[in-house]
């Protein structure tokens, strides 16, 4: 009911942050000042208030000059700790790291650099600021050095992607105040379309670029291509140097493909996947790419409206997904 | 290879260290309490740190939520068995330890953490409702110690951090809270309770507003300090100084109890002889409201925020009890008459003894008075011939006299004076007193305080509760009210040496007496000196003191109105104070990004994109890129910064030389375009 029909109050504070974190400039490096950094009273912070009055009263009640003592050193202690809740961010400068693409449904990995010019910061949670706070990310800052923390989310589409609005948080040291600072990162990360799991057969190497597509695998000609491994597919036909390196890496194995021949071309086809609906087109032709690289073979990309030319490699690799993930 | 226990502790898993040292520092807080709980609360809780103790080092689950309520149930049952009651002080501590004990049952959630921590500030509290000394001060700051250690160590989540790390940071927080903590002290007004009485303070014996013959077996030394008294100028012999607290004339046969207030006097029926004694008193709280005064206060003393008078007995009161410690000046004549005036009429209450009670002594004294040798004898003769009496007819001084009176209460008199003879002061006194009653000799017990310590402590003379005495006085035709201290007939040096009877000492104490006596002395006297101090300074601060602080300030009417004006303003200009160190703080930042940040300032006004990613190395290709040649010089500074930054001679700091050369140059550059 909520979800569907949020209440005023929700409504209202949901209105407001957006607007507030509008306001916010987009960077990816933050030096924590006492511009940025907001802090308020924890539900502790005002439990031990109320505890301190009780204390005070009980002191004048029973006119404890040691019970006053007790009260003001607590009192002092708590106040201070304030200071030193918001001195733990201070100073602090947040650097984000360069994203590396993802593919979607898999987890972005933001790799934070958090640095302290000058003492040591203990007990800062990160994360994303949308998220619950049991996904908070501890780390702590030695004094003038740097410290890494990792804080990832999954994103859910291809495309290229802003990343979640960012917080960092203290409670230290005693958790009567709660410090925290509201980031954005300018960086934004770049979201391959999720590969289609198990990835269908590939398509067999043409003849003659351009032609149509169309499967001719034939068993016992030359061993000409290689192919994603399928069910059925007999042992003699994996290749098994391929296919050590692609289990190493998390992949499948890899046959032989019988149909391709040596002059023949391997091209990933929009048009190979038959009546897939787009999107999971390019979920196919990116499992393509990702067995055609692990299989190390050259290998083009066609998309409606582009050509990425034969090639091979890691740089290759990226345009292709890169394409995928941009197109439309 | 065996392991050391200290070692053991280390090598735990994180939350089972946590939670030991957390076990540790509530035992180590409850522990001072061991003598004031019920055997049954101190059992169930060692049974119930056990308990979490095992669970903790072997990792197994906390208890269900049905034993705690069962323990709860049982626990607050046994209180109300033990003290009919849950409120007040004795059942509530109880409770709060009990309750403590329980939570550590409990800890799932970090707030469930937070409540043994506001419990364990709490019980640290209630220690100071018995003890307010600097042995509890200190064992108490080492619990609020190990409790903000134990709360810094939650907020540390990563890794295992080292407890030493987490109490200095905890220790770092209190001191830099000290500042605070003083000022609050020291301004903070000082105000009676908020309501009730709480009558169930640290007890103390003493002072009492009545007094039961024989009831008492045995009276416990209590030695800690009544009063202390400063004298300003000349010291009064030691026989001279009685302290004068409640006078009992009214007797019902088996208690002595004052005169209900007819009128207060300001001009009572008192004459002076000599030079007067100025001293200043502190005098812990009596709860009563009665101020026991040098014998004989002849003017009322200004103590801040009571009214005090004098009733016509000599015997001061305020219009309240005193629940706090009091520090004032006053004036007595040691040397004084009192009571000339009276008539047989005004003396009629000090001439009652009721029917039937304490007949055999009755009896006795008539004999006496009937004694030809006495027929025309002065009240002064029959006094010095009963105290005579007591000094010769085998009375002997005893702090342990038994009771009296167990079969018949109305003649406990009887048996102490003419059969057992064991007694003090009290014994001493209200014999005397029916003795005298019974000769047709007006008489009255005086209570109070007798002698102080031997010497000095910083000028203080310490009266202690176990100096509490009570003596009598008798009414002579010209003379008025004349003292007599029937103990010093028998035991003089109770009253001359101005010493009680020495007391068993402990062991080490004896030890160490026995080895060098001037020693302990020396010790003795070094540590009273340190604990004048601590009740001088810490323990008897209050709103007196508060005031003549203002005064000393400039104020010349002090109240607490400007005393908490001046508490806002100090404390408005500590938060100001820190304000303004957390702006300057802000300018401290990492000095290698101040110096990029005036490399790309400088790159900026060449009109040279500079984006705050870029190393040194790659904002060298960018200005050859863009300003050619000519900007050779910037690029070699560059380069070198990136060495200094990041070569393989790295620098822990820039140099502020090559950032000043880059700006000259970038200058130059500007110039010459």
């Amino acid at each position: 009911m909520s979800a569907t029909f949020p209440t005023p109050t929700r409504f209202v504070t949901s209105r407001f942050r957006a607007w507030w974190q509008a306001r916010l400039r987009k960077t990816d490096t933050v030096l924590l000042t006492q511009r940025n950094i907001y802090i308020l009273p924890t539900k502790a912070g005002l439990l031990f208030a109320g505890t301190l009055l009780t204390l005070l009263v009980a002191s004048i009640n029973y006119q404890l000059n040691l019970g006053y003592v007790l009260t003001f050193l607590l009192a002092g202690s708590g106040i201070v700790s304030m200071q030193l809740t918001h001195n733990t961010l201070r100073g602090l400068t947040l650097h984000l790291k360069p994203m590396t693409p993802v593919f979607a449904g898999d987890a972005a990995g933001m790799e934070i650099v958090l640095s302290s010019p000058s003492g040591a910061r203990h007990g800062i949670g990160l994360r994303i600021e949308s998220a619950d706070v049991s996904t908070l990310t501890w780390v702590d800052v030695p004094s003038g050095a740097q410290a890494t923390a990792h804080v990832s989310f999954v994103p859910a589409s291809r495309g290229r992607h802003e990343l979640p609005t960012l917080s960092a948080e203290t409670r230290f040291p005693l958790g009567f105040f709660r410090a925290w600072t509201v980031w954005r990162p300018a960086a934004q990360v770049l979201v391959y379309p999720k590969p289609e799991r198990p990835a269908a057969p590939m398509p067999s190497a043409r003849a003659t670029p351009g032609g149509p597509a169309q499967s001719r695998r034939t068993q016992g000609a030359e061993v000409e291509g290689v192919r994603a491994y399928q069910r059925g597919d007999p042992l003699k036909l994996v290749f098994w140097k391929k296919a050590a390196k692609a289990l190493e890496a998390g992949g499948d194995l890899v046959s032989r493909d019988t149909s391709a021949s040596a002059q023949h071309e391997l091209w990933l086809d929009w048009q190979a996947c038959g009546t897939l609906a787009p999107e999971d087109r390019l979920s196919r032709l990116a499992a393509w790419v990702v067995t055609a690289d692990r299989a190390g073979v050259n290998y083009g990309l066609k998309l409606p409206g582009v050509d990425v030319p034969r090639d091979h490699g890691e740089a290759h690799r990226r345009s292709c997904l890169e394409a995928l993930a941009l197109w439309n | 290879m065996e392991l050391s226990l200290v070692q053991r502790f280390h090598r735990l898993p994180r939350e089972a260290r946590d939670t030991l040292f957390l076990l540790g520092v509530i035992a180590w807080t409850v522990l001072p309490h061991l003598p004031h709980l019920p055997l049954w609360c101190v059992a169930l809780t060692a049974v119930m740190l056990a308990w979490r103790t095992q669970l903790a080092l072997a990792n197994a689950p906390l208890p269900s939520k049905w034993w705690l309520v069962t323990l709860l149930i049982l626990s607050a049952g046994l209180t109300l068995w033990t003290f009919r009651t849950l409120l007040g002080k004795e059942p509530g501590v109880t409770m709060a330890v009990v309750l403590m004990a329980l939570k550590t049952l409990e800890l799932r959630a970090r707030r469930d953490a937070f409540v043994v921590f506001f419990l364990g500030f709490f019980i640290i509290l209630t220690h100071f409702l018995y003890s307010q000394s600097l042995g509890v001060a200190a064992m108490m700051l080492v619990s609020v110690w190990g409790l903000l250690t134990a709360l810094v160590l939650a907020h540390m989540p990563v890794g295992q951090p080292a407890l030493r790390t987490a109490g200095t940071l905890a220790l770092r927080t209190a001191l830099f809270g000290a500042p605070i903590m003083a000022l609050l002290f020291v301004l903070f007004p000082r105000i009676g309770p908020l309501w009730g009485v709480p009558n169930d303070g640290t007890p103390t014996t003493g002072l009492s507003n009545s007094m039961h013959m024989g009831s008492v077996a045995e009276i416990a030394q209590d030695d800690s300090v009544a009063m202390r008294v400063r004298f300003l100028g000349r010291v009064p012999p030691p026989e001279a100084m009685y302290f004068r607290g409640p006078v009992l004339t009214a007797f019902d046969g088996r208690e002595w109890r004052p005169l209900p207030i007819q009128r207060a006097t300001a001009q009572f029926d008192l004459r002076t002889r000599g030079e007067p004694v100025r001293y200043e008193m502190t005098l812990e709280p009596q709860r009563l409201a009665v101020l026991p005064l040098l014998e004989a206060t002849t003017q009322p003393p200004a103590v801040e925020g009571y009214r005090v008078f004098a009733r016509d007995d000599l015997q001061w009161l305020t219009d309240r009890p005193v629940f706090e410690r009091l520090r004032f000046e006053a004036q007595a004549n040691t040397d004084f008459r009192h009571g000339l005036t009276a008539t047989r009429a005004t003396l009629r209450e000090s001439l009652e003894l009721p029917l039937g009670s304490s007949p055999r002594t009755v009896e006795w004294a008539m004999q006496l008075r009937q004694d030809p040798r006495y027929a025309r004898a002065d009240a002064r003769t029959l006094a010095l011939t009963v105290l005579g009496h007591i000094r010769t007819a085998g009375y002997s001084y005893t702090l342990a006299p038994g009771t009296y009176g167990e079969l018949n209460p109305d003649a406990a008199i009887d048996e102490f004076w003419l059969d057992r003879k064991l007694g003090f002061c009290e014994h001493f006194a209200a014999a005397f007193v029916v003795v005298m009653r019974a000769m047709g000799v007006p008489a009255r017990v005086v209570t109070g305080y007798q002698g102080t310590d031997p010497s000095p402590i910083d000028g203080y003379y310490i009266v202690r509760q176990s100096y509490a005495h009570a003596w009598a006085e008798y009414w002579l035709e010209g003379s008025g009210w004349v003292r007599a201290d029937p103990t010093a007939a028998v035991a003089p040096d109770r009253v001359l040496r101005s010493r009680n009877l020495v007391r068993p000492q402990g062991l080490v104490a004896g030890a160490i007496g026995n080895v060098n006596p001037a020693l302990l002395a020396q010790m003795r006297d070094a540590w009273e000196a340190v604990n004048n101090r601590w009740n001088q300074w810490v323990l008897n601060y209050s709103r007196g003191q508060q005031l003549d602080l203002l005064k000393n300030l400039g104020f010349s009417s002090p109240s607490w109105e400007d005393l908490s004006l001046l508490l806002i303003a100090a404390l408005s200009s500590m938060a100001l104070a820190g304000a303004a160190w957390a702006w300057w703080d802000r300018h401290r930042i990492d000095p290698w990004t101040r110096q990029m940040d005036s490399i790309r300032h400088a790159l900026r006004l060449l009109h040279v994109d500079a984006p705050l990613h870029e190393a040194p190395r790659t904002l060298a290709q960018r200005v050859r890129a863009q300003l050619g040649d000519a900007a050779r010089g910037l690029i070699d500074v560059l380069h070198a910064i990136d060495q200094q930054r990041y070569g393989r001679a790295a620098q822990r700091k820039p140099d502020h030389a090559l950032t000043r050369q880059f700006e000259r140059q970038a200058r130059q550059l500007r110039r010459n375009r």
